[in-house]
């Protein structure tokens, strides 16, 4: 790649300090060249940048958009890369295409970064999967109206495990309320109709 | 940094909806009549008794995604306003955009087989339920707790805090949006497709609707409630 070349970067971080130490690190790379940093997305439209990355606390994200990241910035095809503090979810970190840890070394992040590159050139990254044997098992009890703990106990799993393949199920079927999971376990004879009358 | 502008209190009024025309359900719910030539922003408002800073902001919060809404440009007034304003909201959901997709959902339910019909129905009743209980729970308890605070007395209801507002305050778009997903990704399709994308059309309006009516309640009006709780709290 020319010099002339690099991946332009957008950073958007709220700490000043861990900012600039990221930068610092980054402007070591012949590859990378951070053009911008921002403390918060605001009204940042990547649309009409040339920005090729954006590496982004998610911190800073409102809750309620965390899903929506692909779309946030208005721009296809952008290597998003999170730069994590705390730990999330898994699907939401799921959607970005590499995440760095303020504990990586300078070198890990560089590397890092080059493969979120590389994974943001894949396929898209809303892979909506099939339920598995055991969530499809998860989900017949659930709409048979049994609590996580009732679940827990007859499959022998923790009741965290639990939580997070219900949260899996949830978001690979597109449905987060009980009702309408029993309506797609009916739908599917899952359960039967005659269970609930 | 680019910053996407925003609406300001001199413009006109039909350049807003010439903007971004989903403002029209604010002016019908608000009762302002159309034809409003060359009037601006600021006319209207003062023409129809509404809160120039208030209404702007509500325009902000709909058509621009990423609108930080400013508290700062409120006065304590207002208040009065966003509850006015939400009882307004609730009226145009009960009355215009639910029965439209309940009209839907009926026309939906007739093409369907016994199970999947009885299946879609008693969804759609439960959710139908769950809005009005919400609603209502609104309009019963939270709306007058804080015209009554705002009327100077916190007495009458010392027991209610709009911390549980908070937490009694159910995401009611959910079902809304599994029910959008049944019907995309799973409910048998046999018949025209007709009735379904035009429920579709419904539901994603609604659902963009309710979404900035619980950014009015959350970025608006819960901060101000909060602010006049603490300066009773210090008297």
């Amino acid at each position: 790649m020319e010099k002339s070349n690099k991946y332009k970067i957008l950073l958007i971080e709220p700490s000043e300090i861990v900012s600039a130490g990221i930068s610092a690190i980054i402007s070591r790379s012949p590859e990378f060249t951070i053009v911008q940093t921002l403390s918060n997305p605001g009204y940042f439209n990547a649309q009409n940048s040339d920005i090729d990355i954006i590496i982004i606390n998610p911190v800073v994200i409102d809750y309620n958009e965390r899903f929506d990241i692909r779309s946030y910035f208005g721009k296809e095809n952008l290597t998003i890369v999170a730069l994590t503090q705390a730990s999330y979810e898994e699907s939401v970190l799921r959607q970005y295409n590499g995440c760095i840890g303020i504990y990586d070394s300078a070198q890990r992040i560089v590397q890092k970064l080059k493969s979120a590159v590389e994974d943001a050139t894949q396929a898209p990254k809303n892979d909506i999967n099939e339920l598995s044997t055991r969530e499809r098992d998860i989900l017949t009890a659930v709409a048979k109206g049994k609590t996580n703990k009732e679940i827990a106990d007859e499959f022998n799993i923790s009741i965290y495990t639990v939580i997070s393949h219900r949260r899996n199920i949830s978001q690979k079927l597109g449905i987060n309320s009980i009702s309408g999971l029993t309506v797609y376990a009916i739908m599917n004879k899952l359960v039967d109709m005659s269970d609930f009358n | 940094m680019t910053i996407e502008a925003t609406y300001k209190k001199q413009m006109k009024m039909a350049e807003l909806i010439a903007a971004d025309n989903s403002l029209l359900s604010i002016l019908q719910r608000l009762n302002i009549r159309l034809g409003f030539g060359e009037a601006t922003v600021q006319d209207i408002c003062t023409r129809y008794n509404i809160s120039t800073a208030l209404f702007l902001e509500i325009c902000n919060i709909y058509s621009f995604r990423h609108y930080r809404p400013h508290i700062e440009e409120l006065a304590k007034s207002d208040i009065a306003n966003i509850t006015t304003y939400l009882r307004a909201s609730h009226k145009f959901y009960t009355e215009v955009c639910f029965p439209a997709i309940h009209n839907s959902v009926h026309n939906l339910v007739k093409e369907l087989d016994d199970v999947n019909r009885r299946l879609i129905d008693k969804f759609y009743d439960d959710y139908d339920n769950e809005v009005n209980n919400h609603f209502r729970y609104e309009e019963d308890i939270v709306f007058p707790y804080i015209e009554s605070l705002q009327a100077g007395g916190k007495k009458n209801d010392e027991a209610y805090h709009i911390s549980k507002f908070e937490d009694n305050h159910s995401n009611i778009s959910e079902k809304l949006n599994d029910l959008k997903n049944i019907i995309i990704k799973y409910l048998p399709e046999e018949h025209s497709s007709v009735v379904r994308f035009s429920l579709l059309n419904d539901i994603y309006a609604v659902e963009n609707d309710l979404r900035k009516h619980s950014l009015i309640e959350n970025k608006l009006l819960i901060p101000l409630v909060e602010i006049m709780e603490k300066e009773y709290g210090e008297e």
